[in-house]
């Protein structure tokens, strides 16, 4: 794609404004011509920012900007859930995959439960897509490059990131490398647990009472930090009232960056920056301040209700 | 129709909190972010449970009514302690997500190339966050009333529904969240308070909605109304619950390609309970929950 093109795209996105239909699918088929050269774990050098769920909160992600650096002097990396439940998925994934098109050096993304056919049609993409193009076929497009996004990252070859956690099936990184990753996220298997599982305060696994899915205590983590030669692992997938957490002995943190989520929790957000010594500094940031065309006013509408 | 006189009313407003005093009432609601890593820890001590991923550990709705020192509250706490923490059994209505068989299946199977590793048993608890609260009488209430039993023939123990439809002006009204959770991308479970005081009455709706994908749809409702000219303070009660499979409610979508209702728990509340009550009272889901029925009860204060 021209580079001219490319910087106009990102140019309208960054005002919150959709680019067109057509250019979408030129963005997409060059978004994936890229990432299908990307390894399932994708090898990054420090210093990087790691962030977690943006869930189209796009007026909080311009946030995440300024408080961080924008891209790309800030080399960035993105866990997953970019869609669904914010109001501007579309502007959101599509200026995400742009930069990643100008900057594949400097960004980049992996993929969440989100970034799935199914979970999108009930959590609010499809739909959004429906609303701002008339038709699915953004939707489709953006779901064929979800497919081509990498499961993971390691930093340094010292800190392991990815959107959920850890697979009992998967005790080494190059086990993740031997995945067949394209396609959509699976219901069960490695693929599937390492963008839906949780770590947990529990001894070794566990299986999630919602009966489909595990939790992994502090032994499994420190036993696949110390098998890999990993420091840390950076993930995703669950809100932090404080916006980072960190688990078990800090082998484990979670980062989450949609604050006040569904703009109405309150919470605040962070992303996590590590230098070149992979020092960690948690940078904390609020919502950005109340758009009027964007968010729902703080206080409902009274309302007949029966 | 006339407009009816407004009573005298005081309303105190500060960022979290809003008050209104009006006749023989003081009403207090207050709404604060989800809680804290330090209060969910605390709290997941108290209930022995994983909470919900939006805990509004520090909301709630709280009446008093001067003359008899009676006070009644809505609280997360309270309405988590009423969600079964342990494993479930008959009348709890527990289900599993719909994949879950098939999950299990792949992990299991002899043939399987993904072994299940050995896995620690994890506490059981009801996942779904199901929950009958209806409220409860605040412990430093002076008021010893207790709830009886409607009389179906007394007029005054239903909730005059034609009163409530009507446009008078709302002295006070709040949306006061309980807690909120996505169920990890496999639906939703909620429960939200909500009061209008009215120039003639107190309404409050104490609703929860639970979506488990292609499993089921779930609500119960807690109404509380109090009419301003009843001769002897009385409150009404009535709690409703219903259920319904998942396909039998998605079909009733107004667009076929349109799923937003099914996200909407008005909605789902309005076709739950326009099955018919054999259906959406009786065998439910097929999980024989013991919230299913209607019950409507009333306090008498003084």
């Amino acid at each position: 794609m021209p580079s001219d093109l490319n910087n106009r795209q990102i140019e309208q996105l960054a005002r919150c404004e959709p680019i067109s239909e057509e250019q979408v699918k030129i963005l997409c088929l060059k978004a994936r011509e890229i990432l299908v050269e990307e390894g399932n774990v994708q090898v990054i050098d420090s210093p990087v920012t790691i962030c977690g769920d943006i869930h189209g909160q796009f007026f909080d992600l311009m946030e995440l900007f300024r408080v961080g650096g924008s891209c790309p002097q800030t080399n960035y990396l993105f866990m997953g859930d970019f869609v669904d439940r914010g109001f501007y998925s579309v502007e959101t994934l599509l200026l995400l995959l742009a930069l990643k098109v100008r900057y594949p050096e400097r960004i980049t993304l992996i993929r969440g439960n989100h970034e799935s056919r199914q979970i999108t049609q009930v959590y609010g993409f499809y739909d959004e897509c429906q609303r701002k193009y008339g038709s699915s076929n953004v939707w489709r497009w953006c779901c064929e490059v979800f497919d081509y996004l990498a499961l993971g990252a390691i930093v340094d070859g010292r800190v392991f990131c990815v959107h959920g956690g850890l697979s009992p099936n998967l005790s080494s990184i190059d086990q993740i490398r031997a995945i067949d990753r394209k396609q959509e996220v699976p219901h069960d298997g490695p693929m599937c647990d390492l963008l839906w599982s949780d770590p947990d305060d529990i001894q070794g696994w566990g299986l999630s009472p919602r009966g489909a899915g595990f939790l992994f205590g502090a032994d499994p983590a420190q036993k696949f930090a110390h098998h890999n030669s990993i420091d840390l692992i950076a993930r995703a997938h669950q809100l932090a009232m404080e916006g980072y957490k960190l688990m078990f002995d800090r082998t484990i943190v979670t980062v989450w960056s949609a604050p006040n989520y569904c703009y109405r929790c309150g919470n605040v957000a962070s992303i996590l920056e590590l230098d070149e010594h992979l020092a960690q500094e948690y940078k904390v940031f609020q919502a950005a301040p109340s758009d009027v065309r964007s968010i729902p006013t703080k206080r409902p509408p009274a309302d007949y209700f029966l | 129709m006339s407009v009816p006189a407004i009573p005298q009313h005081k309303l105190f407003e500060s960022p979290n909190c809003r008050t209104i005093e009006v006749n023989d009432w003081v009403i207090t609601a207050t709404t604060n972010p989800i809680a804290s890593a330090a209060d969910c820890d605390a709290l997941q001590a108290t209930l022995s449970m994983p909470l919900p991923e939006m805990t509004f550990s520090r909301n709630s709705l709280e009446l008093e009514h001067r003359p008899s020192g009676w006070k009644y509250s809505f609280s997360t706490k309270d309405a988590l302690k009423a969600v079964k923490a342990g494993e479930l059994g008959e009348g709890d209505g527990g289900v599993k997500v719909n994949y879950a068989d098939a999950w299990l299946k792949s992990r299991t199977d002899p043939s399987s190339q993904l072994p299940l590793p050995e896995v620690s048993l994890t506490k059981p608890y009801d996942w779904t966050y199901t929950t009958t609260y209806p409220g409860h009488t605040s412990p430093d209430s002076g008021s010893s009333a207790s709830w009886n039993d409607a009389d179906p023939e007394d007029n005054s123990h239903s909730i005059p529904i034609s009163e409530l439809m009507r446009p008078d002006p709302i002295l006070f009204y709040a949306e006061i969240p309980l807690f909120e959770d996505e169920l990890h991308d496999n639906g939703s479970s909620n429960l939200l308070v909500r009061i209008r005081v009215m120039p003639t009455c107190i309404f409050i709706l104490c609703r929860f909605t639970l979506r488990v994908d292609n499993v089921l749809f779930r609500t119960y409702d807690t109404r509380l109304y109090h009419s301003f000219s009843s001769a002897l303070p009385t409150l009404v009660r009535e709690s409703s619950g219903w259920e319904a499979p998942y396909d039998r409610v998605k079909r009733l979508l107004p667009k076929r390609n349109d799923l937003t209702p099914l996200t909407d728990p008005m909605w789902i509340a309005k076709v739950l309970s326009e099955l018919p009550l054999e259906v959406s009272q009786g065998i439910g889901a097929g999980t024989k929950w013991r919230g299913l029925g209607t019950h409507v009860d009333v306090i008498r204060l003084a």
